[in-house]
């Protein structure tokens, strides 16, 4: 299934990060939301990310226009019968995501094809209120969107063959990197990556090193591109606890971070994005 | 840090991480090819887990895992995917095959 028209449904940074991402490889897309203020961010973001990149010289001023106008900001399900693809990226709510996507799934034709932007949730449950769940597919964009290469495409349990061959066609097409995942708590890079974060959470306290010096250590080793507490600061100490918290209830210990993370989110310290992780931010 | 200390920490955290991706691979998650380019580009390593095994030689990995096993437990234990490849002798790149074939 070819995709002529797109719909992204949520304006929050993932969501008008993907609209961009779309846009960018010259399809029309849709980007929807309930609240016309998110909507004006949501496209005041994307116009700085294509300010950036005609900055740098990537994309002419003219060409960035051109791209910025195929997003069609909107509250409503106007244009929606003729949409092939729909993108829901709502907040990381079960109940929320299942009552967003049942909504769209009346407004759009019967073979149109459903994608849930999620980093945790089962796709199987956040299909379950849909009328014909073989269509939906997890989209797992990376964060921020704009920058990163990689979509893990994740199948749900009723999920058709067919619509996750067409979802992987799709991340090709808007210059993504497509991966077909099955269905696993963490899917595969978060959960992989925290394994090892978690052994070297262990191996600060068994070894009484520092983190500053195992995030030196690991750069300079080139097996990371920054160290991991560096990356859990960056991820969103919360997110980190959050995700490592799903994993060790699914697969066991080996997941456990111990208090280390939330003796600092007792503290307030949720890492970059409030100034203060393991290290320290300013400006 | 002492020269142990940094390669123990350096081995612990490559091979907890090799150790999921080959869980990933018993489960069905994805293929070794696909869990590669995934950590490449979703996670930024300069080389994937499985590829990076291939390199070193999973001979050699076997026997770190052993060492690691004796002194941490069963959380290293080496997967029998591993050993069933040393055994076959597809022992990574210099061998030709390995988890992916050279």
């Amino acid at each position: 299934m070819y995709v002529f028209k797109a719909a992204v449904l949520g304006a929050g940074t993932m969501g008008a990060e993907i609209a961009q991402v779309i846009s960018l490889s010259g399809l029309p897309v849709v980007l929807k939301d309930v609240d016309e203020a998110q909507l004006e961010r949501g496209m005041a973001h994307i116009r700085d990310i294509y300010a950036r990149r005609a900055q740098r010289g990537r994309i002419s001023e003219h060409d960035a226009e051109d791209r910025i106008a195929l997003i069609t900001p909107q509250v409503g399900f106007e244009g929606f019968s003729d949409v092939d693809l729909v993108i829901e990226a709502v907040p990381e709510k079960l109940s929320l995501k299942q009552a967003v996507l049942a909504e769209v799934e009346a407004q759009v034709s019967k073979t149109a094809l459903l994608a849930t932007n999620t980093s945790a949730l089962p796709v199987t449950e956040v299909g379950a209120k849909l009328q014909k769940p073989q269509r939906l597919v997890g989209m797992h964009f990376f964060f921020p969107a704009s920058v990163m290469k990689l979509v893990e495409v994740i199948a749900g349990s009723e999920t058709d063959e067919e619509y996750v061959d067409s979802a992987v066609e799709f991340v090709e097409s808007i210059r993504r990197i497509g991966v077909r995942v099955r269905e696993c708590p963490g899917f595969l890079v978060n959960r992989i990556l925290m394994a090892g974060l978690a052994e070297v959470f262990r191996a600060e306290r068994d070894l009484g090193l520092q983190p500053r010096e195992i995030d030196a250590a690991v750069a300079a080793s080139r097996l990371a591109p920054m160290g991991p507490y560096a990356l859990a600061d960056a991820l969103g100490l919360d997110i980190a606890e959050d995700v490592a918290q799903t994993l060790s209830a699914a697969y066991g210990e080996r997941f456990d971070l111990g208090d280390r993370i939330t003796r600092l989110l007792a503290e307030g310290k949720r890492g970059a994005k409030t100034g203060e992780g393991f290290y320290t931010y300013t400006g | 840090m002492t020269k142990e200390q940094e390669t123990e920490l350096l081995d612990r955290f490559s091979l907890a991480v090799f150790l999921e991706a080959v869980r990933c691979l018993d489960e069905n998650i994805s293929t070794a090819r696909e869990i590669d380019i995934a950590m490449r580009a979703g996670a930024g390593l300069p080389e994937g887990p499985l590829g990076r095994a291939d390199r070193i030689g999973l001979e050699r990995v076997l026997a770190r895992l052993e060492g690691l096993q004796a002194q941490y437990g069963e959380r290293f234990r080496p997967p029998e995917r591993l050993r069933g490849l040393v055994a076959a002798g597809r022992t990574g790149v210099e061998a030709g095959r390995g988890f992916l074939d050279y």
